[in-house]
């Protein structure tokens, strides 16, 4: 079973994503766009090409700020949104990328090269980060 | 009149042969085809390759088709790169210069908007509607209501300022037009919205700010200040604060998929006011001086005591909660409205931290 964060993990919602075209309606179209998400201390690149996601991998600092925008929480943050994910089978009300940014103080995503157009594909590229967390309901997860 | 070659080709008669001139009336009518206009093109044997994601607007960006210049002294509709015609008269093209309309992102976001378009007839999931309170039906009917109304001043505005924009900036001009036909999505999906579930349309908006876009005749970059940078950020915390309270499947796609939409059309927005203030001296003192009038005016509509209202029941979930959790909430939403503004205004260079006016200084504590 595997351990979020891990790669293991992050390619298994990978082929679940890219294996069930209902999860990519969230664009209506292409989504073109290299994120990274930071979990903790561990860091990984996410990248997206068309309808697909073509790789998810643990990354350096350097990788990450070569990245258009890196979504940031607390591990626990993010263990709380995946779990919430895997008991309702997506993302509830409370627990969507969109409310925990609205929650926090500070946004959860931020450009590192503190480019605005960049950083914006956060909120224009949303509902696709959302279908990609929301298809991790299919995978069986370990949280030790 | 044309003769008819046997592999389906229609010929004018009049290429057959000179003999057959004067045979016919019509014949002569018609005049030997000239093709002198072929070796006139600025730049000939230009060919662009698509990439990974296929042929792109950004990518015709090549020789003199990719020459944007500062100032575009033609008032014609001669698309960028073509070879004028003398005599042709000038139309009112009067936003000619660059820093008047001008966004790096323009091309890139036109593909964006044409590639990521969604269908509210079909794609929206309208069976999960299922009967909300009263009261609660009101406050989402009267929220699309609004949110219309938001949408067709967009539509307006643009299309105002679009007739007026030279040529030589095509890339915007494109796309605007995605743009506008977003707004028209809009306005079908809430409409849509509205009439699907037991409710209805509700109370027209006043329209302050509506008012205020719509008048905003100083140039597209003083209506861009009002209708994105002013609006268009309060529009968005609308929209997401909408998602998050949605109801069924359908309002989160719908508001999911807006907020994609107007995303888009806040970059472009705050791309151009960025250039602007950059690009043209004295851009970012008029933007000071437009962003105290504007202030002024979304402090007075955010005033009015129906949209806050609707929206408190709507984040409370119901009308007792709305006067306390919900409408606490909403004043939390206005109150990152008025952040997320003022960040922007940071970015943008033109700081508002010191000259807030005071009836949006209030959300702050929010």
């Amino acid at each position: 079973m595997p351990r979020f964060p891990s790669d293991d993990w992050f390619q298994s919602v990978r082929e679940v994503y890219n294996s069930d075209s209902s999860l990519h309606s969230g664009g209506g179209g292409a989504c073109n766009t290299i994120a990274g998400f930071k979990v903790g201390s561990e860091c990984y690149v996410i990248v997206f090409e068309g309808l697909e996601c073509a790789d998810i991998h643990s990354a350096d600092e350097a990788e990450m700020n070569a990245t258009d925008f890196i979504i940031e929480m607390s591990e626990d943050l993010w263990k709380e949104m995946v779990a919430n994910v895997q008991e309702h089978g997506k993302a509830d009300l409370d627990h969507t990328l969109n409310s925990i940014d609205l929650q926090q103080e500070e946004s959860i995503a931020h450009s590192p090269a503190d480019d605005q157009y960049r950083q914006d594909l956060f909120y224009r590229y949303n509902q696709n980060f959302q279908d990609f967390f929301d298809a991790s309901a299919r995978v069986e997860t370990s949280f030790d | 009149m044309a003769d008819k070659e046997p592999s389906g080709a229609v010929v004018p008669a009049a290429v057959a042969g000179v003999e057959a001139a004067g045979a016919e009336e019509a014949v002569q009518a018609v005049p030997e085809p000239s093709y002198e206009w072929m070796g006139l093109s600025n730049q000939w044997g230009v060919r662009v390759k698509p990439d990974e994601h296929g042929l792109r607007l950004s990518a015709l960006n090549v020789g003199i088709y990719g020459e944007v210049p500062e100032y575009w002294d033609d008032q014609t509709r001669r698309p960028r790169g073509a070879l004028p015609r003398p005599g042709t008269p000038p139309l009112p093209y009067n936003l000619r210069a660059k820093h008047q309309l001008w966004a790096d992102c323009a091309a890139d976001l036109y593909e964006e908007g044409i590639q990521r378009r969604w269908i509210p007839a079909t794609d929206v999931p309208w069976s999960t509607l299922e009967p909300l309170p009263d009261a609660i039906e009101r406050s989402v009917c009267q929220v699309c209501t609004e949110l219309m109304q938001y949408a067709n001043t967009e539509i307006e505005i643009i299309t105002y300022w679009q007739d007026q924009m030279s040529y030589g900036y095509y890339e915007v001009k494109q796309f605007l037009a995605t743009a506008t036909f977003d707004c028209a999505r809009h306005i079908e999906a809430l409409r849509k919205r509205a009439l699907a579930n037991g409710g209805g349309l509700g109370l027209e908006s006043k329209g302050i700010v509506n008012r205020m876009i719509l008048e905003s005749r100083g140039g597209w970059t003083e209506s861009v200040v009002y209708l994105y940078l002013l609006r268009g950020t309060f529009a968005m915390q609308l929209l997401r604060h909408m998602l998050t309270s949605a109801h069924n499947d359908a309002e989160s796609y719908i508001w999911g998929h807006m907020i994609q939409d107007h995303a888009r059309h806040l970059t472009y927005g705050y791309d151009h006011l960025k250039y602007a203030v950059t690009h043209h001296d004295g851009a970012a003192a008029v933007m000071r001086t437009l962003l105290s009038i504007g202030e002024a005016m979304m402090g007075s509509e955010l005033n009015d005591a129906v949209l806050r209202s609707a929206m408190a029941i709507i984040q409370g979930g119901g009308v007792d909660a709305g006067r306390t959790v919900g409408m606490q909430s909403y004043l939390h939403l206005v109150g990152g409205f008025v952040r997320d503004y003022l960040a922007l205004c940071d970015w943008l260079g033109v700081p508002r931290a010191d000259r807030l006016h005071a009836s949006l200084k209030q959300y702050l504590e929010y």
